[in-house]
């Protein structure tokens, strides 16, 4: 199997199994809990049809959309993720090359392997900083200046990562960053001797936004839970988040509101956009879905910012059906990841190409021309 | 396994598998994308229970009905299905002979494998046409000639293909018309030697009434999806449909029509009927199922054309949820192919016995006497 046998997101991931130590792999593929919520991003989706519109000439299809005062040329974009070098060497690089190349949205973690300088230096098409809240007001003011200097259009203040999510497969495989070897990782490792070779001979491996604050995920072994749960401020509150917004002065996001409550309060604080997230179901297990919550969302404050649907998405269709509910555009993690670990750069770019060729397709067979066509109109909820 | 031993669709399905080489077999079973809308088709039917009225003295039920203005036996027929001669070697001439002698509709698609007049010479059963609208605008004029001079019964054009549909397993298995021999796909075709002594030794493959016309198809390895992309005019639209309705001047069906917004339009530009159908999940996947959306089009449109229901079915219980539900007429594809090529006519005459069998019974136990009795009482629709 290689990347011309990749036609989908199942694909994908087939084969990001096949290259990664299993570790790895399962740190993408896992989420909290009993996966519930993880299983439920996707399938909430089957719960609601499309409905076409047939004979209304549909040869050329613009998938173009706004979010953050940026135009997209297509209606989704690349979400933040961390850790981006264990997936391939090129991590960072990989996937924002390949987000210029079709001119949507990058998102960089503040766990990010590469800098936002070196990023900002190598690509010219929007990007968005993610940002933790640390207890180290430090490193915070650090992260926020340097993404502002390197010219980040969007920043990204995830809420939903306040203590660590429960994922159960790290516990089983005992993955940390930087990877540890253990007796029990060492076989899954040295299986997959390509990846050793790359991971010890193409650079080493940093997290340049955090680094010269703290020496967890970088000199110190630690999993993602517990860096999150020792590292994070607990305490965070509206408060905080409005300061944040008010000292970013530019286009600000909250990440992993879920509740009409919030997204209101979100309005108020200053936000330009939301993204509608369970943190791909790896946070909070039992939580509701993006898209079984985006209508009463996008209802209540889709005229006063950007509503994004965030998790879950494995098709363009998918992303057809949240966009006729309101959503500005559509975003995901695994949705590239499996293809950067499964081919780097032509990998990512692979399977953006996929995705819109798809959106393209479907649109015409929608009997839509451009994004503002769909509306809830096209869909019918089953009972 | 033979013939005998086919008593439902899972039978046909399972003898046409053992006949036909695997990608001809996985081009009639397969859906576009994940197949979701392919599954919820039939599932559809699960969600609505039939309620029999008991003691109806009903003897043996009149199953015949009027469609296109021609009484036919039974209310089902032939869906309109391409290229019928990689199914089996004597292709359309097989079903048209089936159809005729059960007194229903036999259907040719544009892409048929015998011509207009071959099937006319060996029919004179009720037969429609299935129009596809190609950017070359004679080769649609000159469809609709023949078919008038044939004594074709009634007209329908296609709708919901104007690009092709992500078909993954076709990908996968390189799929063309005609068939193409690939290292890949040799031992598929070894496999089956009868079927490859049948299409060897009869008449030539061709897409026969557009032969003249294109050597797409004909000459060139293409895949389906290829065709329909290059051929077909995805700038289609109403006024194209209007022009074929009155260049017909017949009995004329939109096919492929889910919307009640689009049922209606159809009604005024002057169909006598549309069939409610994604096109067997082939192409928009995720969109809504015909029997799921079929009552509310009934209740909108119903006495004003008439309603086919196109899609999923399977059993007799489900045409008689269909017409409960306001349907005047159900067709199918996928079941009569895997019954063509399980045994030619023979197999196709077996599936249209063993349906009519199942309508007549389930009649029989619903305690109906005639299809008109068979009304919206005699469903229950579950929450």
């Amino acid at each position: 199997m290689n990347l011309k046998d990749c036609h989908n997101f199942s694909d994908f991931r087939k084969l990001a199994k096949k290259k990664l130590p299993s570790p790895i792999f399962h740190y993408i593929d896992g989420a909290a809990d009993d996966e519930i919520t993880y299983a439920r991003n996707t399938s909430a989706f089957d719960d609601v049809d499309l409905v076409p519109n047939v004979l209304r000439g549909v040869e050329d299809v613009d998938l173009s959309t706004t979010i953050f005062g940026k135009k997209l040329d297509l209606p989704f974009y690349l979400a933040p993720t961390a850790l981006q070098r264990l997936f391939h060497y090129d991590g960072e690089r990989a996937v924002g090359k390949a987000a210029q190349k079709f001119n949507t949205m990058f998102g960089v973690s503040a766990l990010a392997t590469v800098s936002v300088e070196e990023i900002s230096s190598m690509i010219d098409t929007p990007k968005m900083f993610q940002f933790y809240f640390h207890k180290d007001r430090g490193l915070n003011d650090s992260c926020l200046e340097r993404a502002k200097a390197a010219k980040f259009d969007v920043m990204a203040l995830t809420v939903d990562t306040i203590t660590g999510g429960n994922r159960e497969r790290d516990l089983r495989t005992g993955f940390t960053s930087p990877p540890k070897l253990t007796l029990s990782s060492l076989f899954s490792f040295a299986i997959k001797p390509m990846w050793g070779i790359n991971y010890l001979t193409k650079g080493k491996f940093e997290l340049p936004h955090l680094q010269d604050y703290v020496k967890e995920g970088t000199d110190t072994n630690t999993s993602i839970g517990n860096y999150f749960s020792t590292m994070l401020d607990q305490s965070m509150n509206w408060k905080d988040a409005e300061k944040l917004c008010a000292q970013w002065g530019g286009h600000f996001a909250l990440k992993g509101v879920m509740s009409v409550e919030d997204a209101k309060r979100a309005v108020d604080i200053g936000c330009t956009g939301i993204m509608v997230s369970n943190h791909g179901g790896r946070q909070l297990d039992g939580s509701r879905s993006p898209f079984d919550q985006l209508a009463e969302i996008v209802d209540a404050v889709g005229d006063k910012l950007d509503v994004i649907c965030e998790g879950g998405i494995h098709r363009g269709t998918h992303m057809l059906k949240a966009l006729s509910l309101g959503a500005k555009a559509c975003s995901g993690g695994r949705l590239y990841l499996y293809a950067l670990a499964a081919g780097g750069q032509a990998g990512v770019e692979r399977a953006i190409e996929k995705y819109k060729s798809e959106l393209v397709r479907d649109m015409k067979l929608m009997g839509c021309t451009k994004i503002s066509d769909l509306n809830r109109d096209n869909l019918r909820f089953r009972r | 396994m033979s013939l005998k031993n086919c008593h439902n669709f899972e039978d046909f399905r399972k003898l046409a598998k053992k006949k036909l080489p695997s990608p001809i077999f996985h081009y009639i079973d397969g859906g576009a994308d994940d197949e979701s809308t392919l599954r919820r088709n039939t599932d559809s039917f699960n969600d609505c229970d039939l309620v029999p009225n008991i003691l109806a003295s009903v003897g043996k039920p009149d199953l015949s009905t009027t469609l296109f203005g021609r009484k036919i036996d039974m209310p089902i027929f032939l869906s309109p299905a391409a290229m019928q001669r990689l199914y089996h070697h004597e292709g359309d001439i097989a079903s048209a002979r089936a159809a005729d002698k059960f007194g229903t509709f036999y259907s040719m698609s544009s892409m048929g494998n015998n011509t207009i007049e071959e099937v006319s010479n060996i029919s004179s059963g009720p037969k429609l046409f299935q129009l596809y609208v190609h950017k070359d605008r004679s080769i649609s004029d000159d469809l609709i000639e023949r078919s008038r001079r044939s004594g074709f019964d009634a007209m329908c054009l296609t709708v919901d293909t104007l690009v092709a549909g992500n078909r993954e397993r076709d990908h996968r298995s390189g799929f063309t018309t005609p068939p193409k021999l690939t290292l890949k796909s040799l031992m598929s075709f070894i496999m089956r030697p009868e079927w490859v002594f049948n299409y060897l030794t009869h008449k030539k493959f061709e897409l026969s009434n557009v032969a003249k016309k294109t050597d797409k198809g004909t000459n060139i390895a293409k895949s389906v999806m290829e065709y329909i992309n290059e051929q077909y005019d995805p700038a289609m639209s109403w006024k194209d449909a209007e022009y074929c309705v009155k260049k017909w001047n017949g009995p004329f069906a939109l096919k492929g029509v889910m919307s009640i917004e689009d049922a209606r339009r159809a009604i005024d530009i002057g169909c006598t009927a549309i069939m409610i159908s994604n096109h067997g999940g082939r192409q928009l996947d995720g969109s809504r199922s015909p029997f799921d959306q079929v009552k509310a089009i009934s209740d909108a449109v119903g006495d004003k054309l008439e309603i086919i229901l196109d899609g999923g079915v399977r059993r007799g219980t489900h045409v008689l949820k269909a017409l409960a539900a306001g349907a005047k007429a159900c067709s199918f594809g996928k079941m009569f192919l895997f019954s063509l090529a399980a045994g030619g006519q023979k197999g196709v005459e077996k599936l249209l016995q063993n349906m009519q069998d199942e309508i007549r019974r389930n009649m029989v136990l619903m305690g109906c006497k005639t299809l008109k009795e068979v009304d919206i009482s005699k469903i229950i629709y579950r929450k």
